[in-house]
């Protein structure tokens, strides 16, 4: 077994909301055991229930035969996390304003680029999404 | 899996707070509403939201707060906001929410905020 198999963790969740909070804790299990303070903790818990959010509802479509695959990786210099989905829609990008759209939905890439070190987005319809996060140990 | 959210409205000194408890997410939108409803058919100028048995809001729990912060604009009334953790705090900022409602440390400070000083 490689080093980066022992120090991954997979979870697949089922498209259906609420389910995103079981990677959210998984993946602020593995930080804390990493040594990240709380507040980063919590930066993490967001960034990936949003990364999670916009999977089973963008991605998957609600489609609940339709998994999220989560993948944590333990590196020296940080948590790496890729939460992939099925691409039936791509996942929304761009960013909202408080108090003008009527639609007040779309936080979520938003709040991700601005909580986590690094994220970069894949996308190819009916192929899949795939967000790419990083937090790294020592940033604030 | 549905959240659990329940929210309840009280009245201390005067103003009317609708108290969150649970998870503010998807499912919260037409709680959230309903709940802001009742209160500005009570006609008054502010409204506090307490966010202290809160532990987790997501983006559309944001955007559901985002709506009724919205609509109490609209109507002139004043929303203070107290009970949120550090991390929600910033979150709030983040989204530009700090800029529509009062963001206070504590309910106490809330209520100081909107009693008149005695004269």
């Amino acid at each position: 077994m490689t080093d980066e198999l022992k120090r991954s963790v997979e979870i697949r969740i089922p498209s259906e909301l609420g389910y995103e909070k079981v990677a959210m804790e998984a993946a602020a299990t593995v930080a804390r055991q990493m040594g990240f303070s709380p507040d980063r903790v919590q930066d993490l818990r967001t960034a990936v229930s949003e990364a999670c959010l916009n999977a089973i509802e963008h991605g998957n479509k609600l489609d609940v035969r339709s998994r999220v695959l989560v993948v944590l990786t333990v590196q020296p210099s940080g948590l790496e996390v890729n939460v992939a989905d099925s691409g039936k829609e791509l996942i929304p990008t761009g960013q909202p304003q408080a108090g003008r759209a009527e639609d007040y939905r779309g936080w979520g890439m938003f709040l991700i680029q601005n909580l986590v070190d690094e994220v970069e987005v894949q996308s190819e319809p009916n192929v899949g999404n795939q967000v790419r996060m990083v937090i790294r140990l020592g940033e604030q | 899996m549905p959240d659990k959210l329940e929210l309840s409205v009280r009245r201390q000194s005067g103003l009317p707070i609708i108290q969150f408890s649970g998870d503010v997410t998807t499912f919260a939108e037409d709680v959230v509403q309903n709940a802001y409803r009742d209160v500005a058919r009570e006609g008054g100028r502010n409204v506090g939201l307490d966010f202290g048995s809160c532990n987790y809001i997501n983006s559309a729990g944001i955007a559901a707060i985002i709506g009724m912060v919205t609509e109490a604009r609209r109507q002139s009334r004043r929303v203070l906001v107290f009970g949120l953790s550090p991390h929600y705090q910033k979150i709030f900022r983040m989204v530009g929410l700090a800029d529509y409602v009062e963001m206070c440390a504590t309910e106490d400070e809330a209520l100081l905020r909107v009693t008149p000083p005695e004269a």
